[in-house]
């Protein structure tokens, strides 16, 4: 075993500890990946929370999609995967989503899951936005929670070293490869990890916003990470303002408020009684995407037709009181302890950040462009293009989440070095925030407030270069560690930080209106089918936009 | 935004000998949730406060802590000024942050078939509610159980259940269940009340696995004798005296007008155990104008079956209660045992409404009694307190006698059939009550319940009480005075 010895006394000798593959990361597609990759060896799962109960899966609400029933087929679910995603999708990997989703789905049925079930044993599916086939599953309106607990009792018996509490700082390399991790432990402590592959499925992280659905490990980390290990990402600039985030209290607000209530019925009004859907998409009115809703949302809002709290109303009241107890439990129970009872009165909501559909650059196999890295799951790049459909994210963790594990898992032995400089760096910059001076608290407000009002729904260059100078700014300040257990929220922050440029780097290089990506100073001739423009990309060493050569 | 004080439970194991408390003044928004008053203490007054939260929006169970002593989701529980936020009951990390790991991966995960054979609807809808747990262990940290004995816990047999009830797990979870202490709970509901999901892990998990268990022939051998005494005499307990019902007629009037009529379902334990402590509550009701009906067909309420999961007997046992107060048409039921009060409220569907006696005096008043020179406590029967809701009653009866020196409200150990069948644990469970008797100094114990009130006397030397004897007493103080005025 390679032993390290510190440069300085500050530091507990960094442990080494040694595996096949490592997975950061413990929502569905992180416990997924270690639950396929124990198949192949030693894995061990880190996680900056405790398993089970970080990352987003576990507040995901609405569903899974799938193609389950005769009348529906594989081939309408990719046409409206595409559709939904203005035609920025990876086909290659939409492809494999639509045709995987179901065994993946089967997986998790086999392995314990309660999901709703028809009175005739199948699963049962409702409608969900973008969708020309109800073909979202649900458990009630906890999906995502049923997901999580079915995988982690699934981890349970695989045999995998779950190390809880864990914040993964940056990815350690021999040369051009990928040879495992450097963290902090629960005590904040240094620890290293040699894999011989690696496995990111750190999640999204619109926690850069102001107002986001996100948990609180949704900072962007894997994104911020594997860039620095030298990965490409494409597509940052693609944020999903979901449409319906509670406004109200001040500290909930962002909170999701979950697409199943329109898919079960739920009507939206502006503040003059309007359904005003029908102006912006009569055909489909709510349940239209999820980028079509969120502007016309946001639309009616600074137009003036908001309520008190600055949202429209999402009714439900007419649909059978039992129909919303079975269905929507988890938001009646939580709007009921906020004071509202939605079998009686309107929700009030508003446009909230919810999913990064860019990420890092993946093949079919989840290799990202670094070797011995694989992502999966949200930080990954190109299944859901330009705009993400309600219930592809869930099947997005699970089918991706499965090949990244296996993918990993059926990598080469080789054993990579820990090379110690990579170590002492870390000592270096971690000892560098006893000396700080701003609290990471301030300066992640100031970002998340930057970002809502220059790079969030609307979007113009001029706001987007004023908040690309905030973010330069804020990551010139000297943060500072109150303590050694402060250190990993100085890491983290750095990661929100270079997230956040990635996404208004992007956001600035694409200079079209396409899905969820809005440039009101743009004017273009194309639609997203003929778009000059491929998917943006950045990396330490090259960024820019593909064309694409029109036939 | 409005400002509040806050007390704030600290403790870094590496440097602090014991935890102490610190208080921080903050600015939050209307509204503000516990977990933002946190975030505040954080973000502007000092970052090394450690505190564990995920979601924000109660479905991770990451952040449960105890405010002002209850356990809440910090996330869902809403701030409020001057209140104290403290670690759950479990072994503290850091501040705020408790090891919840030994808990969480001891519960069982279910070992599949390997067939992707759906469970039918029915199942579907039996295995929900137990699925909704989001193991913020709040139930582990209240468990009086697991203090004093080995049991995985209520979460545990939640579990349990819920793999029991799927068809595609293939191990013996009850079985399994019973080796992992399932009848060493007590049935007294704190898991529940503490469950932000309201799983209803006695009632709808533990009480139905000692079905199955039953079924299985694992019934513990001193509850089948219950069981058999119940079909053999209508009564769970034997005789030491003669019976409260053989002292007395079927129809009491009382000294006054009458204000209320009622029936009353007297119980085994103060029928057969303690007949004197039901004839002190009749003195108190006839001094106060209720007219008591007795019907002498009554039998056992059922619940030492319903508690240990032998049910066989359950409805002849039902119908013929009803029958004895519906042939009456009486539209009162009076309970003053806690456990037949719960019962005949939540597992009977009666005919007429079921009053417990603390609500019945409360609700057409009382004649004063004189005060006595007293200090007493007040132990909280499970069934009263979190069975009914039924928690400032008693204490508005009993400070118009004596004074009231409050201890924590936990269980005696008696309930649950855990007397009969694990007696070392409900002996260590009454012993933690002597402690907090004698704590807090008192002269009397005062509870509202036979079963913990004979429980607890055997656990300590002070005099204890039902709350009627209490009363009785009062008034024979205030006829005593009365007399030696008239002297």
């Amino acid at each position: 075993m390679y032993v390290y010895y510190p440069p300085y006394n500050k530091m507990r000798s960094a442990d080494v500890l040694d595996c096949h593959v490592l997975v950061i990361g413990s929502g569905g597609a992180g416990v997924r990946a270690a639950i396929e990759a124990s198949g192949y060896g030693e894995t061990i799962l880190v996680s900056k929370t405790l398993t089970g109960k970080g990352g987003c899966t576990t507040m995901a609400e609405g569903g899974y999609n799938a193609v389950l029933r005769e009348q529906d087929s594989c081939e309408i679910h990719f046409e409206d995967t595409m559709k939904g995603g203005a035609y920025l999708n990876d086909p290659e990997l939409v492809r494999i989503l639509v045709d995987e989703a179901p065994m993946r789905i089967r997986d998790l049925l086999q392995w314990g899951a309660v999901f709703d079930v028809t009175d005739c044993c199948e699963v049962a599916q409702r409608p969900f936005g973008g969708q020309r086939f109800p073909r979202t599953c649900y458990a009630g309106d906890r999906t995502g929670h049923e997901m999580m607990a079915t995988l982690v009792e699934r981890l349970a018996g695989a045999g995998v070293e779950v190390m809880n509490e864990v914040t993964a700082l940056d990815l350690l390399k021999d040369g051009d490869r990928v040879v495992g991790a450097v963290g902090l432990d629960e005590k904040s402590e240094l620890l290293a990890i040699r894999a011989d592959s690696t496995v990111l499925a750190t999640g999204g992280g619109t926690r850069i916003y102001d107002i986001s659905t996100n948990s609180s490990s949704g900072t962007g980390d894997g994104f911020a990470i594997g860039y620095r290990a030298g990965a490409e990402l494409i597509d940052m600039e693609m944020v999903q303002f979901h449409p319906t985030g509670a406004v109200y209290p001040y500290d909930a607000r962002g909170r999701l408020i979950t697409e199943a209530v329109r898919g079960e019925g739920g009507i939206l009004k502006n503040s003059l009684g309007e359904r005003f859907m029908s102006r912006y998409d009569p055909e489909r009115m709510e349940l239209s995407t999820r980028d079509v809703v969120s502007r016309a949302i946001a639309t009616e809002i600074l137009e003036g037709r908001c309520t008190a709290h600055g949202g429209v109303f999402l009714d439900v009241t007419h649909l059978p009181g039992q129909q919303i107890e079975e269905k929507l439990p988890v938001m009646l129970e939580q709007f009921l302890k906020f004071g509202v009872d939605i079998r009686e009165e309107p929700m009030e909501v508003a446009p909230t950040a919810h999913h990064m559909m860019g990420g890092l650059r993946i093949t079919p196999k989840c290799e990202t462009t670094v070797i011995g890295l694989f992502a999966c799951g949200e930080v990954a790049g190109g299944v859901h293009g330009a705009n993400r459909l309600g219930g592809n994210a869930l099947a997005d963790t699970q089918v991706f989440g499965k090949r990244a594990g296996e993918s990993a898992g059926k990598a080469k032995k080789k054993r990579g070095r820990i090379d110690k400089r990579a170590l002492d760096a870390q000592e270096t910059r971690l000892s560098a925030f006893f000396d700080g001076e701003v609290p990471p608290s301030t300066v992640a407000r100031s970002l998340r407030t930057a970002m809502w009002e220059g790079a969030g729904i609307f979007r113009t260059a001029r706001e987007l270069e004023k908040t690309l100078g905030v973010i330069t700014h804020l990551s010139s300040l000297p943060v500072k560690a109150a303590g050694r257990s402060n250190l990993a929220e100085c890491c983290i922050l750095q990661n929100m930080l270079t997230t956040a440029s990635l996404v208004v780097k992007g956001a600035l290089i694409r200079k079209e209106s396409r899905g969820a990506h809005v440039r009101k100073d743009v004017t273009q001739t194309w639609d997203p089918q003929t778009s000059p423009y491929g998917h943006s990309y950045q990396s330490l060493t090259r960024t820019g936009i593909e064309t694409v050569v029109k036939a | 935004m409005k400002k509040m004080n806050v007390r704030v439970q600290r403790f870094d194991p590496g440097q602090d000998e014991k935890p102490h408390f610190q208080t921080y003044l903050v600015e939050v928004n209307e509204g503000a949730r516990v977990l933002h008053v946190l975030h505040a203490v954080h973000d502007e007054i000092d970052p090394t406060l450690s505190y564990r939260w995920c979601c924000g929006s109660g479905q991770c169970g990451s952040c449960a802590v105890r405010v002002n002593g209850e356990p809440v989701l910090a996330c869902m529980e809403e701030a409020r000024d001057a209140m104290t936020i403290e670690p759950l009951k479990l072994p503290v990390k850091k501040d705020l942050v408790v090891d919840l790991e030994p808990a969480l991966d001891a519960l069982s995960h279910i070992e599949p078939t390997g067939s992707a054979a759906m469970p039918t609807r029915e199942e579907v809808e039996l295995i929900k509610p137990l699925r909704s747990c989001i193991g913020c262990l709040a139930c582990v940290s209240v468990c009086p159980a697991m203090d004093v004995t080995s049991f995985a816990g209520p979460t545990a047999m939640r579990q349990d259940f819920r793999l029991a009830l799927d068809p595609r797990d293939t191990k013996d979870r009850v079985t399994e269940a019973v080796s992992k202490g399932l009848f060493t709970c007590t049935s007294c509901q704190a898991c529940w009340k503490v469950c932000p999901k309201d799983i209803q892990i006695p009632g709808k998990a533990i009480e139905k696995l000692r079905s199955l268990a039953n079924k299985k022939g694992l019934t513990l051998p001193r509850h089948q004798e219950v069981a058999k005494m119940v079909r053999e005499t209508g009564r769970s307990v034997s005789r030491t005296e003669p019976t409260f019902m053989e002292q007395v007629g079927e129809v009491i009037e009382p000294h006054g007008p009458v204000k209320a009529t009622v029936g009353f379902f007297v119980g085994c334990m103060y029928n057969q155990r303690l007949p004197q402590t039901a004839l002190d509550a009749i003195e108190v009701l006839r001094r106060n104008g209720i007219r008591v009906i007795i019907p002498k067909e009554q039998v056992c309420c059922g619940s030492p079956l319903i508690r240990t999961g032998q049910l066989d007997f359950l409805d002849t046992l039902k119908r013929r209660n009803i029958d004895a107060f519906a042939f009456r048409n009486i539209d009162t039921v009076l309970t003053m045992c806690a456990g037949c009060g719960s019962t005949l409220k939540h597992d009977y569907r009666t005919p007429f409404r079921v009053m417990d006696i603390n609500e019945l005096l409360t609700r057409y008043g009382i004649e004063p009694p004189a005060r006595l020179p007293l200090k007493a406590t007040y132990h909280d029967p499970c069934h009263l307190l979190r069975g009914q809701g039924i928690r400032d009653l008693p204490r508005e009866l009993i400070t118009q006698v004596v004074n009231l020196v409050e201890m924590p409200s936990v269980c005696c150990g008696s309930g649950g059939g855990v007397r009969s069948g694990v007696p070392e644990e409900a002996a260590a469970l009454a012993e933690k009550r002597r402690e907090e008797i004698e704590k807090t100094g008192a002269d009397i114990v005062i509870s509202s319940c036979p079963f913990c009130e004979f429980h607890i006397m055997e656990h300590t030397d002070r005099p204890v009480k039902n709350v009627t004897t209490l009363l009785l007493e009062g008034y024979r103080e205030k006829d005593r005075k009365k007399a030696e005025n008239t002297v």
